[in-house]
């Protein structure tokens, strides 16, 4: 794959082009700054970005707004955004495009090198990647809507909304692919949502749900 | 009843009542006389009898109270005490001498002392002199030496038939105008001399001050202790460890690359937890989203992770970063309680700033009775409220919903 990388830590920055060549893609360009961000994606338009929130010279959230102005030009243009911390606000500002190619991972996701890899390719495939953490604040938060579902089947949304497929889910959680699609009937059923296939969009749906 | 006589008896009214507090007045007046020697010679022995001045406050001020309490009846204004605090400690002698709150009750001791017992007497005596008045033209001639009036001898037909309706005139005209104002003037008087002078107010403002600034000081003491602690046993101690692990799997890579490999995993997952509790820790500095998205955003995203709809009315004015980070904190905590302990099914979170203040009102519609003696979440409130000289006020009727206030000063 073509990756640009924007990433102001030095260290980080040469850590993820290690990571990423030694897997066998190709960076393309790396940004340091806010303002560099969108040229260097409209200039070589990769297959998927990788983006810090926190970028000078602001130090807010330049990345993320580069992410979503990114988006807004160039529709369906792979993202995956890291931050030092999850905000459910900013999960939500990337997926209200409503397509897929999404990720917003904690940084520290980055150590677990095959879930990094795992969750950028599923990215770059026009899936979906939550942080975990984005999706247990969101649980936290909307705890009412979700008293209905079992426990087993709670377990089965939150993985669901990392943007896992049930073959995966099924792996995770050591139960057949049959019962996962139970579950998922089931928590559709309870939520009053229509079944669906795609992973993003499962995911979008049950955050519009979430954040309704 | 038409108007004229409306208004006489509400002049003869208003005297009577004049009469009343001038009366009443000697309930101090006297005391005060009395007092007027003692006072002196203690005075002028004071190189002497220093040691004994606190205890020799504590019955004036008792008497000045008395009239203070007396005169803001009158004046239906209250009238605050000027002394710092209520009990005096025999060390605070000197203290005393420089207090201007001690010569103004001298002062008003000498003042009222002099004043009361003459103003009593003269609102009393006005009443029967205008009967009297009255009857002078039917006995003048009986007394000896024909004179009866106050100021000139009554001693012939054409002006006994005159004078004593002069006195009279005269006599009500003290009565109805000077006796209403002699009252007024002593109430003011006390007002004057008891109340607090402009210099005792603020000397009291800035004790507050200081005071809230110590406490500001030492709840900013124990965050720093906090943060330290908990970098220090947690963050630290973790990464130590995993540098450990680390250096331990470097020893064993040769020999035994499957217990390095664990050992690496083991770093792993220790250098993960580290930064979990780090980001913890830095949460508690300064929340990350507050400078990303500044208050208004902040505020927004706190009230969309809610799980009751939360309407917000935001200002984007900024405000130092304590005071912002401050408000977080506030709405927050409320929204946390209003989400565990109101059972309200609607909240509204306004936020603006008014001038120099930053004003907070969190609204909900639950079954309110919330109580700051109770809940550690409104106690943690108004300390950290407090501590930035803020003020929080909680109205939580009985299934009447709850509002909490708070005003933070900007500094600006």
């Amino acid at each position: 794959m073509r990756i640009v990388i924007a990433e102001d830590n030095v260290l980080l920055r040469e850590g993820l082009v290690l990571l990423l060549t030694s897997d066998g893609h190709e960076v393309v360009a790396v940004a340091d700054s806010g303002p560099d961000v969108l040229p260097a994606l409209l200039e070589h338009r990769p297959d998927a970005a990788v983006l810090d929130v926190r970028l000078p010279p602001g130090f807010r959230d330049e990345g993320l707004r580069a992410a979503v102005e990114a988006r807004k030009q160039l529709p369906g243009l792979p993202l995956l955004v890291l931050s030092q911390y999850v905000e459910e606000t900013y999960a939500a500002e990337l997926l209200a495009g409503g397509a897929g190619g999404v990720g917003y991972l904690l940084k520290d996701r980055v150590s677990r090198v095959d879930e990094f890899l795992d969750a950028l390719a599923r990215v770059a495939a026009g899936g979906t990647a939550l942080d975990p953490e984005v999706v247990s604040q969101l649980m936290t938060a909307r705890r009412d809507p979700l008293r209905a579902l079992t426990p087993r089947e709670r377990e089965v949304l939150g993985l669901m909304a990392q943007g896992l497929d049930n073959a995966t889910i099924a792996t995770t959680l050591v139960i057949t692919e049959r019962s996962v699609s139970k579950h998922i009937g089931a928590v559709f059923a309870k939520l009053g949502l229509p079944p669906s296939d795609s992973g993003h969009r499962r995911v979008l749906a049950v955050l519009a749900y979430l954040n309704s | 009843m038409n108007e004229a006589t409306r208004r006489g008896t509400e002049a003869l009214r208003r005297s009577g009542d004049a009469t009343r507090y001038l009366v009443g007045g000697l309930g101090t007046g006297l005391p005060a006389l009395l007092a007027i020697g003692p006072v002196l010679v203690f005075l002028a022995l004071l190189a002497f009898t220093l040691p004994w001045l606190p205890d020799a406050v504590k019955p004036l001020r008792a008497l000045a109270g008395m009239e203070r309490r007396r005169a803001a009846r009158r004046l239906g204004r209250e009238i605050p005490e000027p002394y710092g605090t209520a009990d005096v400690k025999p060390e605070d002698a000197r203290r005393l001498l420089r207090s201007p709150a001690l010569w103004r009750d001298v002062a008003w001791t000498l003042a009222h002392g002099f004043t009361a017992l003459v103003a009593a007497v003269l609102a009393v005596g006005l009443w029967p002199a205008i009967p009297f008045s009255f009857s002078l033209p039917l006995w003048w001639w009986a007394a000896p030496e024909g004179s009866q009036s106050a100021f000139v001898t009554l001693d012939s037909w054409p002006k006994a038939l005159t004078l004593p309706f002069l006195q009279v005139a005269l006599d009500a005209f003290l009565l109805l105008w000077l006796v209403p104002r002699l009252a007024r003037w002593q109430a003011l008087l006390a007002e004057a001399l008891l109340r607090p002078t402009r210099r005792t107010s603020l000397t009291e403002r800035v004790e507050q001050l200081t005071e809230t600034r110590a406490g500001a000081l030492e709840a900013h003491g124990a965050e720093l202790r906090r943060i330290e602690r908990d970098l220090h046993d947690g963050t630290q101690a973790q990464l130590v460890a995993a540098a450990l692990r680390l250096g331990l799997a470097d020893r064993r890579f040769d020999a035994d690359p499957d217990a390095a490999r664990a050992l690496f995993l083991e770093a792993r997952d220790g250098v993960e937890e580290a930064l979990t509790d780090l980001r913890t820790v830095i949460r508690g500095i300064y929340p990350p989203i507050l400078s990303d998205r500044g208050l208004a955003g902040a505020v927004r995203a706190l009230a969309a992770g809610r799980p009751i709809p939360v309407e917000t009315d935001l200002t984007d004015a900024r405000a130092p970063a304590a005071v912002e980070a401050a408000a977080y904190f506030v709405v927050a905590e409320a929204l946390t309680n209003v989400a565990k302990h109101s059972g309200a099914s609607r909240a509204w979170v306004t936020v603006r700033r008014d001038g120099a203040l930053l004003r907070i009102v969190v609204r909900d519609d639950g079954k309110g009775g919330a109580d700051a003696g109770r809940g550690s979440g409104l106690a943690g409130i108004r300390r950290r409220v407090a501590a930035l000289d803020g003020a929080t006020r909680v109205d939580s009727p009985d299934g009447g919903g709850t509002t909490l206030e708070v005003d933070l000063p900007c500094g600006s």
